[in-house]
């Protein structure tokens, strides 16, 4: 038989491409609804691995029905926050965020031609109070993102978890293998509002003279992954800057800081100790409520004295 | 001026072969002298600057979620579709350079069917995946910054090997033991680019 | 089993290694040989990959019309590389082995070796000695992963297979090891005690 004939060579390209395309439409298809619930089961083990209700291996260990059955027990609510740290919708408690949606909301949180609209930032609460907060990013070969929970209504880190697709075995994967740097991250603060929010950085924090750390929103990069460390830390602080004005809002600071206003950045600040008399009296002048400010100063006016206190003096 | 950026940071700091260690096959056998690594350079230059926008494209109009009908995300498609597109312009390639460079055809022997599985075209189309590229130019100019670093490292490499056939090399090291450790020296050089943010 | 299978089965092993020999599958030698664990997986599914598709091109090889044969040959092997990740996700037991595994998927598919022994071989033989002839490669390829994978685990992290044996007396793992240059080295000097052994090999 002539197999370099034209039009045989033509048939069996396209004879040879329509059958594998087929063959994984319809294996991707038939398989499709298997493949979801054991990446659902996946994802609810890796944020109660976030939250400290066990290990990841634990959870594997369970089996996907027992994984369903304990998020169930343990699980308060669900919803997304926008960017103002408002509460937009519920989310039903049995569902969880796929890393495609993952990506989805990391384009709205960029902006940009990728971004489908405001972003809807997903907040799991679990029932002792536990907050976890999903991040994503890209690393060096592909996608990293993971699950970071806080203690009840603070911005100290629980615990946290995080999953890859295609970083480097013993380095970059090191991320969601290695359950010491996923513990570096408890007892650590996130400084939303600052920035940066969190850093990875190589040797972490500079240490006091009695190994104290100087600064608590820094930890150490992995060595040998510089730049999965350094994506890491990107989709961090993307998604803790996004996150930021629900997680000041919901701060029980806000109560006493209520005649406080604008810190240096304009955000309403947490009544810890950077409230001090002093930051609001300096910050709060007239200038930093100006046009330019203003929208920021709690929806009060151009020009309006945002400090009943300053307003008085004037 | 971001174009330009994005250009000199894939020749040098996101260098295929000595950041990325891709494309390393054809890489060491084809860089004994520096005229036919000097060609393959060029292949590579060209088939990346050829798959990569066509990749772009289809990455963007059909296999994202919901590009081509709403609601149908042909996304595991996209490692075969690459590959065929990538295996297709090979193909064509070598059919080219064997009508008209019959001598670079026949000392590039195996290894111009193997540009196909060179990682460093379907590494190409796999970062401009991720990297979210927002338009085709971006994509293009990727390309070329890609497929020129690559042909840089290799004619370099080429250009070393020449000089080193006259040292004197343990013979159990000759050739093939001693281009491997030229090539961890020359990778552990070109870290000195990686801190350099553009 | 005659001369000439038994020839077929262990000449890739070390005469004529894939990587050492014919300077084949470098790339992922260098990515995936960081941990023993990840070099044993995928020297795994690069001896199943290999051997699969060897055999499938081979059964192939007198239908497939010359010009179009490379498509024709990735197609096929990034189809099966394909098949074997989404069997694997489908089920509960092999959900966490296909994360481990869907990290190379794509170096799987790039892999020149896979490719490269179906151009050379595969393409006119018989199936059989094509299916022993990948199975070969596949397991001579895995044979220098395992022994870069070693030394690279060992003195990078001080650890094998993640368990400790150097640490504990205050061993500190050199970060020089871990990075892919080291690898090439690494590389180099097994080529280097190679070619001292088989004295043919010496340029």
């Amino acid at each position: 038989m002539n197999t370099n004939n034209n039009l045989y060579t033509v048939i069996y390209t396209t004879l040879i491409v329509v059958v594998v395309a087929a063959v994984l439409a319809f294996v991707s298809q038939s398989l499709k609804g298997r493949q979801e619930a054991n990446e659902k089961a996946d994802t609810i083990s890796q944020m109660m691995t976030a939250a400290q209700f066990g290990t990841k291996a634990d959870f594997q260990k369970m089996g996907n029905a027992a994984v369903l059955e304990k998020y169930a027990a343990e699980i308060a609510e669900a919803y997304t926050v926008n960017a103002e740290g408002e509460r937009v919708a519920d989310l039903p408690l049995d569902k969880v965020c796929s890393p495609k949606e993952l990506k989805r909301q990391n384009y709205n949180i960029k902006g940009g031609q990728n971004a489908t609209g405001a972003a809807e930032l997903p907040v799991f609460v679990f029932k002792d109070g536990t907050t976890v907060v999903p991040v994503y990013g890209a690393g060096l070969w592909g996608p990293v993102w993971g699950y970071i929970a806080f203690e009840k209504d603070s911005n100290v880190i629980k615990g946290a978890y995080f999953d890859h697709e295609s970083e480097t075995a013993g380095l970059g994967a090191r991320i969601k293998d290695d359950p010491a740097f996923q513990a570096e991250f408890q007892g650590e603060r996130a400084a939303f509002g600052e920035s940066p929010v969190f850093a990875i950085v190589k040797g972490g924090s500079p240490k006091n003279a009695d190994g104290t750390e100087v600064v608590d929103n820094r930890i150490d990069a992995i060595t040998g992954a510089t730049m999965t460390s350094q994506g890491l830390e990107q989709a961090i602080n993307t998604w803790f800057s996004a996150y930021a004005r629900f997680f000041q809002g919901a701060a029980p600071a806000e109560a006493c800081c209520e005649n406080a206003c604008c810190d240096s950045t304009c955000v309403k600040a947490p009544c810890d100790s950077t409230c001090a008399k002093a930051l609001c009296d300096s910050a709060c002048a007239k200038p930093a409520c100006d046009s330019t400010c203003a929208p920021r100063c709690g929806g009060k006016p151009c020009g309006h004295p945002c400090n009943p206190q300053i307003a008085a003096e004037e | 001026m971001e174009y330009l950026s994005l250009f000199v940071k894939s020749i040098f700091v996101d260098n295929m072969i000595f950041a990325y260690f891709l494309g390393m096959c054809s890489f060491l056998a084809v860089s004994k002298n520096v005229k036919t690594a000097a060609g393959l350079g060029l292949a590579v230059i060209f088939v990346l600057l050829v798959t990569l926008p066509i990749n772009y494209l289809l990455n963007r109009y059909v296999l994202a979620p919901d590009a081509l009908i709403e609601g149908v995300d042909l996304s595991f498609l996209s490692f075969i579709i690459f590959i065929a597109v990538i295996a297709a312009i090979v193909q064509i390639v070598e059919m080219v350079v064997e009508k008209f460079s019959p001598s670079l055809y026949s000392s590039l022997g195996i290894f111009l069917p193997l540009i196909a599985v060179n990682c460093a075209i379907l590494g190409g189309s796999l970062f401009m995946q991720q990297k979210d590229f927002v338009n085709l130019g971006e994509a293009t100019v990727y390309a070329l910054g890609s497929g020129l670093g690559w042909f840089l490292a290799i004619v370099s490499l080429a250009a070393i090997r020449e000089k080193m056939a006259y040292s004197n090399v343990p013979k159990a090291l000759k050739g093939l033991g001693i281009t491997f450790i030229t090539v961890g020296l020359m990778g552990i050089a070109f870290m000195t680019f990686m801190g350099i943010s553009l | 089993m005659n001369a000439k299978l038994k020839e077929t089965l262990l000449n890739p092993i070390f005469k004529g290694n894939p990587i050492t020999v014919l300077v084949l599958g470098i790339c992922s030698s260098l990515a995936v040989t960081v941990t023993l664990k990840g070099a044993l997986v995928m020297a795994l599914s690069v001896i199943v990959v290999c051997g699969i598709s060897s055999l499938i091109l081979s059964l192939l090889r007198n239908t497939i019309p010359g010009r179009v044969r490379i498509i024709v040959q990735l197609v096929v092997v990034a189809m099966m590389v394909i098949l074997v990740d989404q069997i694997l996700k489908s089920f509960e037991a092999t959900y966490a082995i296909d994360k481990q595994l869907s990290v190379y998927i794509g170096l799987i598919i790039t892999n020149c070796i896979v490719m490269g022994r179906i151009e050379a071989f595969a393409l006119g033989n018989k199936p059989w000695p094509s299916f022993l002839d990948g199975i070969a490669n596949g397991a001579g390829y895995g044979l220098i992963l395992l022994i870069v994978a070693f030394f690279r685990e060992l003195l990078g992290s001080g650890t094998l297979f993640g368990v400790d044996i150097l640490n504990w007396m205050g061993y500190v793992p050199n970060n020089l090891v871990i990075l892919p240059p080291f690898a090439l080295i690494l590389l180099g000097c097994i080529v280097w005690v190679q070619r001292s052994i088989q004295k043919d090999l010496q340029e």
